[in-house]
């Protein structure tokens, strides 16, 4: 690991300022689970870390009548545990639960998580040319690519956007609050991903000088995530979907389905949107929108499979956001 | 007088705790990756990140002086020719971990990169010679040539259904929970050398180690007290651990390298892929009438076959056969033995067919497993003799465990409502274990006149519990309790032992300990026999006691006390050759069935294995509790070898993307299914071990089990979603 320089400010303004406005020399610190992994694989070789964790009110779940807040150093096992959390954002709660194991859960935060950075086995590999560290083309495109993305049209590197948290907040149309050196601004969860394309770009649209201070998330929906997994303990889903729509006299409205683990975004799936809305819920209208959620799709070599495994995360997703029946459970 | 295992057991056989358990589960128990001795330095190994390079220029002088640096090391100079992403080329000890890495990253190293082959199905296409030579002969493929047996073609005529498909299981690795490596330490004055090893063979170790550095080998000593798992690819220093004892030197300082996780999984060791075209004809009896099996496997670097060609088909005697292999030299990680070499693919690639051959024959594949059983042949208790009752007794004892005749159903058919489909299925084993050694494997017990017991052997104790049999062993003949027997094992200088491979150590050392405490025992008798007033020949044990034929029981550190300044001494020694001249002491050679159930999600593919039932013979059990761990070990490792583990290479980089535990997919605790074991005791056999053989039936039980629940095979394990969606496409929809 490159020797760096550690500080742990107290305010947030403190911790902006020692930011650089370019990726690289400096980064943040919040539970590391993400951070120290690629310090120890020298992927990140940051001159200074700038801790967040004696920031005081980064972290705490406040809920009002229409939303939930949450701050950015929050546990994601606070998360998964909180009783508001659980009733209202079922689908957030069920995420953060599944997340890796008990010990990422009890130092993860949900800043990080959307902060984190991908998983594709090339770029975490120093030995060889990624695109995102200075390669000249994205090796999984023509390499091994099984967990990589099957929405790939105009993307120029194909990792999967790994936050499982993302596509639950998407579905659900949080903001999150930020701070950088002109002060606070908020951004929609929509709009804060992005599909990195060389070195000095991020898995999101966040300045290098801005800090995730909140997440917050109007509750009245219903809501879910379900994610297909090969294995089902520590396992990255394969395919992920999150649904949230409102439910009056039987019929779905204010539809929102979004796929994880398909695209390098959490990537809105509007077709299958369109395909429920005004639909009563059940097990057909469930499956047209999974089928509607694969138009588009251009699957690598090795990611074909993932079509059909997102036509059933989207329909189990929407079933189990209603509240019907598990049919694939025995 | 021949020694014979008592007839009256009152510990053999039981279920007893690990003697070391409370210190493995408290943190008390010291592998080779927590010694930390004073002044110690951390070593590292540059390796080649390419598949097939030669070094142009290697210049380690700024990494010499970098923080914290002490000693370097050059593996490969340059001109060096490296065979695979992975390759040994230059180490250093430094301060710290941290150092050492940095360091590394500052050696100046150029490569001309050289054309590579790392996928099985590229070496067909073109041989581009890459391998390492043997000889003058560099090429990747080594063609098998055919053995056959009877008349295939005819067998195929006789038979009423046919079959003919391509199985494979794909290269794992043995991810080692403790890595590889050691911490090696010189002493200044008399050039001693000690190693604290991972290792699966003390004795071994210390005698390589003394070669390389041109020592007498009572110099060094190799200490594994606990050791973090070995399954076959732990039998030397390695190259790892010689380089860390030359740093040592240089240094004169303790230099620790222990790998790390993706070196292990690069370099540590793999077992060999198996894929093959099988065809396999039955009649509606189930006879097999033929079998054949032209397939091919990868050693990565190494020469050697992945599947054990002799025992193809694998278990069932077939009259009419032919089998093939050749060896796809890759430049990828050499294959080391893997806890059955061999045999968890020999079972494979016939257990799946007898499975796909019953299905066509319209008949449950129990009737073909039990058909062409192997005969049993003349009388007592040696293999021959009992391998057609052994497994008829166990596939009984399977099919009733797993309540088999109310849940088998045809395959496909049956099988549960809805899109999550229910399956059972089958697969046999069979394994050697029988005891090893020449010199034989030494054991010495130790009586001491405050009453306390020492055994001592340097074998070592791989997570198997050996420690414990041995305790379980002499504690039985000295009428005294397993915790009261201080057992020393895993120093090189407690003697004699062979390394533990094939599942050789329990029958080797179980026989040696008996000896031993017999001899201890008698010893005893012999010295405090006058002091008691009565005749050696007249004293005998019982649980705490000595007692004389008069009926005087005097207590066992009472008559201990009886010793005088002296120390009972009992040795005992046991090897394959005395194994043949006293028989009934340990044995060789095992059966195994196993039943698997499974539950697949038809519409993402995943499967969940529910449900595993594990028979298994090992002669006389010794520790049934342990014995009962060690299947179900065997069994999670084969379940993992089913469903998830897999080493995948990359065509572009020549390197292997999931060197890890992230990618590289390893179950976790949800993942595990029930495991029912049965131990089937034959103590009349003597001890025979177990270490390898319940691992071997495991995958191939859940490939039936899912054929069994969707009616189509999946034909290449790691039996992942995308795997079970294309099989099930492939049938047309369910
Ligand atoms: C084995 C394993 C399994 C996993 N499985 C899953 C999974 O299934 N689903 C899933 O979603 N995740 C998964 N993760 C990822 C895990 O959720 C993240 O590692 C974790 O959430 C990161 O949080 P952290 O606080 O530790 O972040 P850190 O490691 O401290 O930081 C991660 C990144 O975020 C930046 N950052 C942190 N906080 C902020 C902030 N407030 N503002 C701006 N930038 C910030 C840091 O600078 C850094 O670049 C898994 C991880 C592991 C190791």
């Amino acid at each position: 690991m490159k020797n760096f320089t550690y500080y742990r400010p107290t305010t947030v303004e403190q911790a902006v300022a020692l930011l650089d406005n370019k990726w690289g020399p400096v980064e943040l610190l919040a539970g590391g689970t993400d951070l120290h992994d690629l310090q120890k694989e020298y992927i990140a070789q940051p001159d200074k870390v700038v801790s967040l964790n004696g920031i005081r009110g980064l972290s705490g779940i406040k809920a009002s009548g229409s939303a939930i807040t949450i701050g950015a150093n929050t546990k994601l096992a606070d998360i998964a545990e909180n009783s508001a959390v659980r009733k209202h954002l079922p689908g957030l709660a069920e995420a953060a639960s599944q997340v890796g194991g008990p010990q990422i859960r009890n130092m993860g935060t949900l800043g990080g998580n959307l902060c984190q950075r991908n998983r594709c086995w090339y770029f975490r590999d120093e030995h060889v040319p990624c695109l995102l560290r200075g390669g000249e083309k994205c090796l999984a495109i023509n390499g091994e690519n099984r967990y990589h993305a099957c929405f790939t049209d105009s993307y120029a590197c194909v990792m999967v956007h790994p936050s499982t948290l993302a596509p639950v907040l998407i579905a659900l149309a949080a903001k999150a609050t930020v701070q950088g050196p002109k002060g606070k601004r908020e951004i929609e969860l929509s709009r804060f991903f992005q599909a990195p394309a060389k070195a000095d770009e991020r898995e999101h649209v966040l300045a290098a000088n801005e800090i995730v201070l909140s997440v917050s998330i109007p509750i009245g929906s219903k809501n879910a995530s379900y994610e297909v997994r090969h294995k089902q303990s520590y396992d990255w889903p394969l395919v992920q979907a999150a649904a949230a729509f409102d439910l009056k006299g039987g019929k779905a409205s204010n539809v929102r389905i979004v796929l994880g683990h398909v695209a390098p975004v959490p990537l809105l799936a509007g077709d299958a949107a369109k395909a429920l809305e005004g639909q009563p819920v059940n097990e057909e209208t469930a499956a047209e929108a999974g089928k509607a959620a694969i138009k588009g799709a251009k699957p690598l070599s090795q990611t074909g499979y993932k079509l059909q495994l997102v036509q059933v995360a989207v329909k189990r997703a929407i079933l189990t956001a209603a509240g019907a029946k598990k049919y694939w459970q025995v | 007088m021949a020694t014979t295992w008592p007839k009256q057991r009152r510990l053999i056989g039981t279920d007893i705790p690990r003697i070391d358990g409370a210190d493995k589960a408290t943190g008390h128990a010291k592998y080779s990756y927590d010694i930390n001795r004073p002044g110690m330095l951390h070593a590292q190994i540059l390796r080649s990140p390419h598949a097939h390079a030669k070094i142009k220029k290697l210049d380690y002088s700024k990494a010499a002086k970098m923080p914290g640096v002490k000693a370097v090391h050059v593996i490969a100079d340059v001109g060096t020719e490296l065979f695979y992403a992975g390759d040994e080329i230059f180490a250093l000890a430094a301060d710290t971990e941290e150092h050492c890495l940095d360091a590394l990253r500052a050696v100046e190293i150029e490569f001309e990169v050289l054309p590579f082959l790392v996928k099985e199905e590229d070496v067909y296409k073109k041989d581009l010679m890459t391998a390492p030579p043997r000889g003058k002969d560099r090429k990747n493929l080594l063609p098998g040539s055919e053995q056959t047996k009877g008349d295939v073609e005819q067998g195929f005529q006789q038979a009423d259904a046919v079959v003919e498909a391509f199985y494979g299981v794909n290269v794992c690795t043995h991810q080692c929970l403790e890595s590889h490596g050691l911490v090696a330490e010189w002493s200044d004055n008399d050039g001693r050398l000690t190693v604290w090893a991972s290792t699966q063979a003390v004795y071994r170790t210390a005698q390589a180690l003394a070669k390389e550095f041109g020592i007498p080998q009572e110099n060094v000593t190799c200490i594994t007290h606990h050791m973090g798992g070995g399954y076959g690819s732990k039998f030397g220093p390695d190259i790892q651990g010689i380089v860390c004892a030359h740093l040592a030197k240089k240094a004169k300082r303790p230099v620790k390298l222990m790998l790390n996780r993706a070196d292990e999984v690069t370099c540590g060791g793999n077992r060999p892929s198996a894929f093959g075209k099988v065809k396999i004809g039955g009649k509606k009896d189930g006879t097999i009438t033929a079998y054949t099996v032209d397939c091919y496997g990868t050693p990565g670097i190494g020469a050697s076959r992945s599947v054990n060609l002799a025992y193809l088909p694998y278990v069932y005697e077939v009259e009419n056969y032919s089998r093939k292999q050749d060896i796809l030299r890759l430049n990828a990680g050499s294959a080391r033995a893997m806890r059955a070499p061999g045999h968890p693919q020999n079972c494979f690639l016939t257990d799946s067919a007898v499975d796909d051959l019953a299905a066509k024959l319209g008949i449950d594949p129990t009737i073909i497993r039990r058909k062409n059983l192997p005969k049993s042949e003349g009388q007592g208790i040696d293999w021959d003799a009992v391998k057609n009752k052994i497994y008829n007794d166990e596939i009984d004892i399977a099919l009733k465990l797993s309540d088999w005749k109310k849940k088998w159903h045809p395959p496909g058919k049956d099988n549960g409502k809805g899109v999550m489909k229910y399956g059972i299925g089958m697969a046999l084993h069979t394994w050697g274990g029988g005891a090893q050694g020449n010199p034989p494997n030494e054991c010495t017990v130790f009586i001491h006149r405050d009453g306390s017991v020492t055994a001592r052997s340097s074998t070592q104790d791989l997570g198997t519990g050996q420690r414990t049999v041995t305790a379980i062993v002499v504690a039985e003949i000295l009428g005294l309790e397993p915790r009261e027997i201080n057992v020393k094992i895993g120093e090189s200088e407690y003697g004699y032992s062979t390394g533990s491979g094939g599942s050789t150590t329990c029958p080797s050392q179980a026989p040696a300990a008996l000896k031993a405490a017999t001899a201890a025992r008698d010893a005893l008798f012999a010295k405090i026999a006058p002091k008691l007033g009565v005749k050696k020949e007249d004293l005998e044990i019982q649980k705490g006691f000595i007692v004389a034929k008069n009926g005087k029981k005097t207590p066992w550190k009472k008559a201990c006390s009886l010793i005088g300044m002296d120390t009972i001494k009992g040795e005992g020694g046991w090897s394959s050759v005395l194994a043949l001249e006293e028989p009934g002491l340990s044995n060789r050679q095992v059966g195994g069935v196993q039943v698997a159930e499974v539950e697949v999600d038809t519409e993402t593919g995943v499967v969940y294995c529910k449900h595993i039932v594990a028979v298994q013979d090992c002669g006389m059990i010794v520790n049934k509790l342990c014995c009962e761990s060690q299947v179900a070990g065997g069994v999670i490792m084969g379940v993992n070898y089913a469903l998830f583990e897999e080493r995948i290479m990359d065509r572009q980089t020549g390197r292997q993307v999931n060197p890890d535990m992230e990618f590289y997919k390893l179950g976790g605790i949800q993942d595990i299914p029930r495991i029912t074991v049965h131990m089937y005791d034959m103590p009349e056999r003597g001890v025979i071990g177990i270490g390898e053989p319940p691992t071997i039936s495991t995958a191939a039980a859940i490939g039936n089990a899912i054929f069994n629940a969707i009616g189509v095979r999946v034909p290449i394990a790691p039996f992942t979603p995308e795997r079970v969606l294309a099989a099930l496409a492939k049938k047309g929809g369910n």
